[in-house]
């Protein structure tokens, strides 16, 4: 940012007061919404059927048997429960730090499959389990976690957002 | 005396306003460890009951009730052909599956013979895993039909004529109970009421379900699995590519020196002759 600024002033001055001024605050409140959005639908997709909850937490071969189920059907949950809080706007930022920990989880065991070259869909919102080796997608799956990896990080380092719990409880 | 008394009076006041800001600090660091808790409380809530109430909804892996006649230690395999027969043909195989329509075209009339004349019996597992990454109820509601017939003494027809009707893998058609009551009719003496409530109240759902969880927890990843006595045989038994001519020699020389299990045990009608099914379009890459 400080390079930035140097060399073109006037970008760097909207880039900062788009980073503290009260605009911040409008750019959290998207970034709040399109995680809530996203952990709503994730653990909406994951809830209708256990066993298929359960086979694509399996289908990574990383989880010992015993863990197979509990993480299955406890992660929707845990991912609806983020979505409420995100709604609300409270606690953001440690809201934020939790998904940012899971969200690296996911792409953590994404990577990991991809490496050992099993073929799996990443079950991120329901499906999961083997498929085909040619209907594999660890590039865009990936990639598309790193984007709401972006969204947590902007939460975790700007928590003030607009229209939040949080700040009808600070004020 | 003024003088330091104003400045005693100063003091005081600033000494109040730090109070009063590190009160403040307090308050403030005080609501940030209660929403915290709060928080952290919620999501460790939320897994906890994700993980009570799954369990309860989730369906046995030992199914309450299962087809007549279905084999194994949990019910789950049901049989086709003579029980004595010296060899074993174990397939998984789910209604959805494309690969697994090919397969049964190409191999179910030469199978049929085979059972027929007590050389072989087939242990099929019917899963149902297709649904989950397509979406729809094809495959379950197939697989509690075939269940279904099972219980008429139907299996064998119902599952030949199932696997010729297949629609498109992205065609959710056998989710619709109505087709799946329909193609029965071309089974004679199945379409009752009895198969038609069976059908409609997805009477072996549970069933369903066992079954494949059981394919879930075990090596096998795709379907068609077919194993010839243990052995997987498609798309190749060692070098060989798998062909109706060689499964039948395969099955002979499992059988060298056995004798064949009593024939039509199975109770079904009479396979069809090879040319009775549709036109064997060959099998491209699987």
């Amino acid at each position: 940012m400080a390079s930035q600024q140097t060399a073109e002033p006037r970008a760097g001055g909207a880039l900062r007061r788009a980073v503290d001024g009260p605009a911040s605050e409008v750019i959290g409140l998207a970034a709040r919404l399109g995680l809530a959005v996203v952990w709503g639908w994730a653990g909406m997709a994951k809830i209708s059927d256990p066993a298929e909850a359960a086979q694509a937490v399996r289908a990574y071969e990383i989880l010992p048997e015993s863990l197979v189920k509990p993480v299955g059907w406890g992660l929707p949950f845990l991912e609806l429960a983020l979505a409420l809080l995100l709604l609300l706007g409270l606690g953001t930022r440690i809201v934020a730090g939790i998904s940012a920990v899971l969200l690296l989880t996911f792409i953590a065991g994404i990577s990991s499959a991809w490496a050992r070259g099993i073929s799996i869909d990443c079950g991120c919102f329901g499906g999961g389990g083997t498929v085909d080796a040619s209907k594999t997608e660890y590039a865009q799956e990936i990639l598309r976690d790193t984007g709401f990896l972006l969204l947590a990080a902007w939460l975790f380092l700007r928590p003030r957002t607009k229209y939040s719990l949080d700040a009808w409880l600070a004020a | 005396m003024s003088e330091k008394n104003r400045e005693g009076k100063r003091t005081a006041r600033e000494r109040m306003m730090a109070e009063r800001a590190a009160q403040e600090a307090k308050d403030k660091r005080t609501k940030k460890l209660v929403v915290g808790g709060v928080v952290v409380a919620v999501v460790a809530a939320a897994a906890v009951t994700g993980v009570v109430v799954q369990n309860q909804r989730s369906k046995p892996e030992t199914p309450v009730a299962a087809p007549t006649g279905a084999i194994g230690d949990k019910s789950l395999v049901i049989p086709s052909g003579a029980a004595d027969a010296p060899s074993t043909l174990t397939v998984y195989e789910d209604p959805r599956c494309p690969a697994c329509g090919m397969y049964e075209r190409t191999f179910s009339p030469t199978i049929d013979q085979l059972e027929d004349q007590g050389k072989l019996q087939v242990n099929y597992h019917v899963v149902s895993f297709i649904d989950r990454s397509l979406g729809g109820t094809g495959s379950k509601h197939g697989a509690n039909a075939l269940a279904c017939a099972q219980d008429a003494g139907h299996f064998r027809d119902y599952h030949d004529v199932l696997y010729r009707n297949q629609p498109d893998e992205t065609s959710d058609a056998f989710g619709d109970k109505q087709v799946l009551l329909d193609l029965a009719k071309q089974v004679p003496g199945l379409s009752t009421p009895v198969f038609e409530a069976c059908v409609n109240d997805s009477k072996y759902g549970g069933w369903v379900s066992a079954v494949q969880q059981d394919f879930d927890k075990s090596s096998y990843k795709s379907t068609p699995t077919v194993l010839l006595n243990g052995t997987p045989i498609y798309p190749k038994k060692g070098d060989e590519q798998i062909s109706p001519e060689n499964l039948a020699k395969w099955v002979d020389e499992a059988n060298a020196g056995k004798q064949p299990g009593s024939t039509g045990s199975h109770g079904q009608s009479p396979a069809p002759t090879s040319t009775a099914s549709e036109p064997n379009t060959p099998p491209t890459a699987p």
